[in-house]
Order: structure tokens, then sequence, then C-alpha cells
């Protein structure tokens, strides 16, 4: 399949890279549920879409991830669904960029919502993070 | 600098190419130009000035008026349209080596006789590379100023109307700076004021760093290792703590199975305690498998995008915008073999033609019908996933919930066993089994020890790749920061190196030039025996002394002034002992027959090569007899009232 | 030449500080005609560039 490809970097804004660190970093599977930045970031931008809220990444961009690192069986449908629900326009699946740019935007906003969900309050992440499903 | 030749077009009175040969050799090093007033002496003089610095040189003007730098009779003779140009070439040696300066000046005749000129002038400065080839000098300015700067050039492209300049009272500041220039004081000056503002600046710059960042940095460092250290060791300990509690726990487990009374209760231990690790285990993965797939179920939450999604891909399905059965290239086939799908052929223009055609172009890409086609496909599949997705979660959760039920309740039944031991009248036991208790709690204790000292372990390693990255930092910064003081030291030596020695060369090179101002005064003015002496005062006053130690100036002829003024010159060049040719425009002019016998008779030993432009009055007689084993080149300037113009003529 | 009298004078002086000396004499002459001439970036460079061999010369002394 020849979709024409300029980048292949994963961005987020730097002034969320502190969440994606505190749900990284760490060991017990409990209080940081999470393994990789892109675990992180594909619920970001599940939480984004569903509450309908892209956000553009206003500030310096950090690359966590590349492309590559999404799994075709699992990640990368998502990432299609979600651009293609986005907009009206099909075309949009021959570009990475274009559906690079649709998820990250959603991941912009979602974070915010993840970080509520499992850092505030008392309970443990992992728990909570059953509990949203 | 010694010149070679010259070349002059239409410059001034010179129409056409005309040239010069300088005479240059050892014994042989004067050139005379012969010329009546206003046969072009002047013109010809210029003609060097501009050539080798235009009309003005770093805003020292060099000629007055360049309009009338155009030989005007060509001028006259060109016809309208037609490009004039004048031109001067010099050629001449410099430290071995040869150079080539031309400037041109052109413009376009107009229909009311004059000549347009272009705005600037062309220069070019080349130098004979050692292979014999011509290079050009990017840099004509700076080589310039280093073979003869314009504001030193009148002390050796000498004008003989201001002979006696330097021997004016109010001359000083001209004497001083003449000296300055030439002998490099001036330089000297600059250099050390520069030196020292640049060593200003450096100082200003150091002052804004610090060196104790370094310092500091290393120390924490060295700190957040010790502090390692010292977890660690205390980790150790705690471990060491631990297995001798265990192994005393073991001990306590294996009298108790031996006793009669206490070996049931202690099976049943054994065999909860076995339970119980299995258990959690099982919990580890349990919570491990909810943990994955929990991570894993964002897709569920982008359900509503995946409905959406699958629903525009079916949409445009429909629309028979992607043809599902067929593909494009099918299509194009059946085209170019003018057969319609179900096999029959059809004509060109014919409405299966038509319908066909259609589908192409109201299809897509083939790119995309592939993407879409396969999107459509995989998303269709995650629907049905994610029931499946969320009864494995539910699944696990309740697991847990389980074995947290289970895990209690073993705990409960732990409890129990080690209370009817407690609780044994017999003192033996029950002693046995506090003490097992307290062992199990310091085993508790230390484990949750242990574990939060391996955090802070992972603190201090993060700590210490923060400051290694800082010291990294900080060392680039100190070795910048000894760079700098070091140039600072070095730029401060150097200017208060200048700055000591200035004064013993400045007044070394005062006094050489007032021994030999005097001892070519001396052997150009018979009256000497009338003055004593010459001084160069430290105000740069040029001082004749009589015999009564009193300044004579005032008794000076005016021809003995202008000697002086001479004297003054000619010592500059001598002394300055650069490698320049005196030129000189009727240097003789004012003086007095016996003055000018006598300065024709040294002068030639005075410079490295010399130029006269003389009128016929001026060297006659024993002047010239003096002169002429000397001459090594003589040129006549013939000017033509008719023509207005002036000829070169070789003389010899 | 003058020159050669200029080299003279420094001759007691730290080869470095000659050097130093020596440069900026050279680009003074090249800027003499100019009254306000522009030599402070090219007096750095001399600076500089003696700096950076002193220290190496001094680096290189050191006792491994």
């Amino acid at each position: 399949m020849d979709i024409p490809v300029s980048r292949d970097t994963v961005t987020i804004d730097e002034s969320v890279h502190y969440i994606y660190k505190q749900l990284t970093d760490g060991t017990d599977p409990v209080t940081v549920p999470f393994k990789t930045m892109k675990d992180v970031f594909l619920w970001a931008a599940s939480l984004g879409y569903k509450r309908g809220e892209r956000r553009p990444i206003t500030g310096k961009k950090l690359t966590i991830f590349r492309w590559a690192q999404f799994s075709s069986q699992n990640d990368i449908p998502v990432v299609k669904a979600i651009s293609l629900a986005d907009g009206d326009d099909i075309t949009v699946l021959l570009s990475q960029d274009e559906m690079l740019n649709v998820v990250e935007e959603y991941a912009n906003a979602g974070i915010h919502d993840l970080r509520t969900r499992l850092l505030d309050e008392s309970g443990q992440p992992l728990w909570k993070l059953v509990n949203t499903l | 600098m010694k010149l070679e030749r010259i070349t002059i077009e239409n410059f001034r009175q010179y129409y056409g190419k005309q040239r010069v040969d300088f005479a240059k050799e050892d014994q042989k090093r004067v050139t005379v130009i012969h010329g009546i007033n206003g046969a072009g002496k002047t013109s010809f003089f210029l003609s060097i000035n501009w050539c080798l610095y235009g009309k003005s040189f770093e805003n020292v003007k060099v000629v007055d008026n360049v309009g009338e730098l155009m030989s005007k009779e060509a001028v006259s003779r060109a016809v309208i349209g037609e490009t004039v140009r004048t031109s001067v070439d010099l050629a001449f040696l410099h430290n071995g080596e040869r150079y080539m300066v031309k400037r041109s000046l052109q413009g376009i005749k107009q229909e009311d006789g004059t000549v347009r000129l272009e705005e600037n002038d062309n220069f070019t400065m080349m130098r004979t590379r050692a292979d014999g080839q011509a290079e050009r000098i990017n840099n004509p300015i700076g080589t310039m100023n280093s073979i003869l700067p314009v504001n030193v050039r009148e002390y050796f492209l000498f004008d003989g109307e201001k002979i006696d300049n330097f021997a004016k009272p109010e001359a000083a500041a001209q004497v001083k700076q003449a000296i300055y220039l030439v002998l490099k004081l001036e330089i000297l000056e600059r250099s050390r004021r520069h030196l020292d503002t640049v060593a200003t600046e450096y100082r200003k710059e150091l002052k804004n760093k610090s060196g104790k960042e370094l310092r500091d940095l290393l120390e924490q460092e060295e700190k957040a290792r010790a502090d390692i250290k010292k977890t660690k060791d205390r980790i150790y300990d705690l471990h060491q703590e631990k297995e001798s509690a265990e192994g005393k726990v073991g001990d306590i487990d294996k009298r108790l199975r031996e006793m009669e009374n206490t070996n049931t209760l202690q099976q049943q231990r054994d065999r909860i305690e076995r339970e119980l690790k299995q258990r959690r285990t099982e919990m580890e993965e349990v919570v491990s498998t909810v943990r994955d797939l929990a991570v894993a179920g964002f897709f569920v939450v982008a359900e509503p995008a995946i409905k959406k999604a699958i629903q525009l891909l079916e949409e445009k399905r429909e629309r028979g915008e992607i043809p599902s059965d067929y593909r494009q290239q099918f299509i194009k086939d059946l085209i170019s073999k003018m057969v319609c799908v179900c096999g029959r052929p059809f004509m060109d223009g014919s409405e299966e033609h038509k319908a066909l055609l259609a589908k192409i172009t109201h299809g897509l890409p083939d790119a995309l019908q592939d993407e879409v086609l396969n999107t459509c496909a995989v998303l269709h599949a995650f629907e049905q996933r994610t029931e499946k997705h969320r009864a494995d979660l539910d699944a696990a959760m309740r697991r847990r919930a389980e074995l947290v039920d289970i895990i209690r309740i073993l705990e409960a039944e732990l409890d129990d066993v080690s209370r009817q031991l407690k609780g044994s009248p017999l003192e033996e036991i029950s002693k046995l089994e506090r003490q097992r208790e307290n062992f199990r709690a310091d085993i508790q204790s230390n484990t949750l020890e242990i574990g939060s000292l391996h955090v802070r372990v992972d603190d201090f390693t993060k700590q210490i790749a923060e400051l290694k990255k800082e010291i990294d930092r900080a060392r680039k910064e100190e070795k910048r920061e000894v760079l700098l003081s070091t140039k600072l030291d070095l730029a401060q030596k150097a200017a208060d190196a200048i700055g000591e020695m200035y004064q013993t060369f400045a007044d070394d090179m005062r006094e050489k030039i007032q021994e030999k101002t005097k001892e070519i005064f001396k052997k150009l003015v018979w009256k000497e025996s009338h003055f004593q002496d010459v001084k160069l005062g430290p105000e740069f006053n040029l001082e004749v002394i009589d015999r009564y130690g009193f300044s004579a100036r005032p008794e000076l002829s005016a021809g003995e002034r202008q000697v002086l003024s001479l004297s003054f010159i000619m010592a500059m060049s001598r002394v300055s002992e650069e490698e320049a040719p005196l030129v000189m425009d009727t240097p003789f002019g004012r003086l007095s027959s016996h003055h000018r016998n006598a300065i024709a008779e040294h002068l030639p030993t005075l410079a490295d090569q010399l130029v006269l432009f003389v009128t016929d009055e001026e060297l006659r007689d024993e002047a010239r007899q003096s002169l002429e084993p000397r001459i090594g080149a003589e040129y006549r300037l013939e000017f033509s009232p008719r023509t207005s113009c002036t000829e070169i003529v070789e003389v010899r | 030449m003058q020159k050669e009298r200029l080299t003279k004078l420094f001759e007691t002086f730290d080869p470095a500080v000659r050097s130093i000396v020596l440069g900026v004499l050279d680009i003074e002459q090249e800027h003499i005609s100019m009254e306000k001439p522009r030599v402070k970036e090219h007096i750095d460079e001399i600076v500089s560039a003696v700096a950076k061999k002193e220290l190496e010369r001094i680096n290189g002394q050191e006792p491994a």
C-alpha cells in the first residue's frame, strides 16, 4: 500500500509530557498501569474523541514515539477510525501526516481527561482505568 | 615600492596612450622628466596619485575635479555615442613581487559635446605569482595600506610646492603626524589602545561567570554517590537480618513440627502458608492480565469512532463511489478490449462504453480503494472484539475479587493457628510462638523498608544522571572560562608590552630623525658654521640652533627653510628604511642655485628611487652635472599649443 | 625596515605576547588609512588563536 509518508514521529505538547511520564514511570502495574507512551497516547486520543474535543498543540513539540511502533492489528485501525470519524473525507486514509495531526490533537485534549480520571483523588490508577471501560 | 612603468591614456593633456619606464637600477636610479611650466608635470604627478588612490581614498581627497581628468582632445575626436576612456596603468615592485594597478574611467559622448561619465571608475590591483600568472588582489585597500598608505603618500609622492611646510613654526603638528605615520608610531599607539579595549571587554565577560558552580556540582555528585552506597549497605544489612530472622522462624517451625503437642497445628500452618503463596502468585498474574486488558481496551472507548467510520465507508460504497466488486484496472482492461463485463463487445461511444468510463472517472484511485476496502473489513472485526474484551476484563476482575476473599480467609486462618499456639498452657510453646510472631513482624518491616530504600536508590541514580549532565555543561563552561582568562592575560600583556616599549621606541625614532635631518641639512647648507645643531623638540617642532644656543629659525632664508623641510622629508625616508620612491615635483623651484647644486649632488643617495619633475631652469649646469651619472631614464614633456596636448618624448 | 625594528623591539617578551603584538601591528597597518577602523574582530581572532595554542602547550607539559 503506497500511502505517501512525510513524517513518522508522533508528537505531544511539551507541557503535558509530565503526565505521560507519571503514567509510565514505575514497575507496579496497579499504580503505573501503562508500559509505553504509545499506550497512553492511544487512550488519550480515544478519550479525546469520545469527548468530541480536539486541541491543537501550541507549545513546543516533543517526539515520544514513532509510527512504526503502532501495531497494525490493534492500533492502526483505531487511528484510521478516529481520522475518518473526525470529518467526512475518506482520502484522509492516504495521508499519514493528516491522520497524525488528527489523533495528536485529540490526544492533546484527552490527556487531561485521562489525568483527571487516574491521578486525581484517592484510589489506584489501574482500577480507575478499568472503571472507565 | 619601486616604480617600473606607467601608461597614461587620455589623462588631461595626455592624448592617446603614452608610457614612461622608470629607472630602477642601483647605480642609475634617477628618472628625470623635463617640462616647462604648464607642460603637464602636475598632471603627470596627479596621474600616479589617481591611479593608486582614485579620486578619494578612505575620505582622503586625492583629486579635486574628476570631470576634468578626461583628455579634451579625446572627447572632441569621439563621435556621438562613442565610448571615451581615460586610464592609468602602473606597474611596480614591492618586496620582490610585481604589482599592477590600473584605474580607468569611461563615458559616452553626448550630442552636446560632453561626455556622460559612468558613476564609478574601474579599479583593479593584480599581483604576479611565482609561476608567472597574474592574480587579482581582493583586498586592495589593505594591500595598499601595507605598501604605501594614502595618508603617508605625501611624504613620498612629494609636491614641491609644499616644500617648506615642515619648517614653518606652526608645522609641529604636521611634523608629528608625519613621524607617527611614516615611522609607525601611530600603528603602535592604535595597537596598544585597541588591545587594551579588547582586554577590558574580556575582563567584563569573565566577571559574569563563576567558577564555583563546577565545584558545587561535583560535591553534590559525591554526596549522592555516598548516599547510594550507604543505602545499598543498609539494604544489604536488612537482607541479612531478614534471612537470619527467616532462619529463626524456620527453626521454630521445625521445633513445633517435632513437638507432639504442636505438630498438628504446625502442619496445618505449613499447609495454609503453601496455599497462600500459590494464591498470591495467582493474584499477581490476574492483576497483570487486568492491566494488559485495560491498557489494550482503548479501542472500546473509541467505539463511537469506529462505528462512525464504518458508516462513512459503507456510505461511499453504496453511492457507487467504490465499485465493490470491480477494480479500476479490471475496468480499464475491459475498455481497452472494448468488451463489456458480460463479455459482449461494445462500440466506441456506446452506452456500455460510457458507463464503464463513468465508473473510472467517478471512482477512486486504486490505492484509496484498497485502503477503504481493507479498513472497512478490519473495523468490522473490531466491532466484534468489543464484547469479548469487556467479558474477559469482567472475568478477570471477578477472579481478582475472589482471590482477595480467598487470601483474606487464609490469612485469618493463619492468625487463628497463631493465636492457639500463643494461648497454649505450656509456657515453652507460647513463648516460641510469640518469638515467631516477632520475627515475622521484623521480616515484614524489613521487607517494607527494603522496598522503600530501593526507590530511594532509584531516585539517587536519577539525580546522579541529572547531575552528570550539569557537570558536563559546567566543565564546558569552565573550559571556555579558562580560554577567556588566558585571552585576557595575553591581550593585557600585549597592550602593556607596547605601552612599555612605546616611549623608548618613540624617543629612539625621534632621535634618529633628528640626527638624520641634521646630517642631511649640514650636507646641503653652506652656512653650516653658523648652525650648531638641528633639534626635533619633544613637541615635535623642528629647530635649528645657532652657535649661541638659540633658535636660529628667524634667521633662516627662505631657501634654507625649504632645505630644512626637504632634509626632514628625506630623513624620514631614510630612517623608515621603507623601500619607497621619492617622486618630486619641481623640488628645486624656489631654491638658490647653490642649494640646488648641493641637493642635486646628495639627493640620489637619499632615496632608493628618484623621479624628478623639473623645469629646464631648475636643472642646469652644476646641478645637472652632479645628477648626470645617476640618471637612468629621461623624458621631455612637449606641449603643443595647437592641440593643447602634451606628448611624452623619450630622451634617453 | 621598520617592521624588523618593531620585531626586535619586542624580542625580550614572551613569544605568545610577541606573536600577538606583531599580529595586531599588521592588522593596524592594513587599516591605517581609516579613521575608525573595525579591527576588534581581527584582534579577537589573533588573541584566540594564540591563547588556544598556549593552552595546548601548557596542557601538553603537564605530567601525565
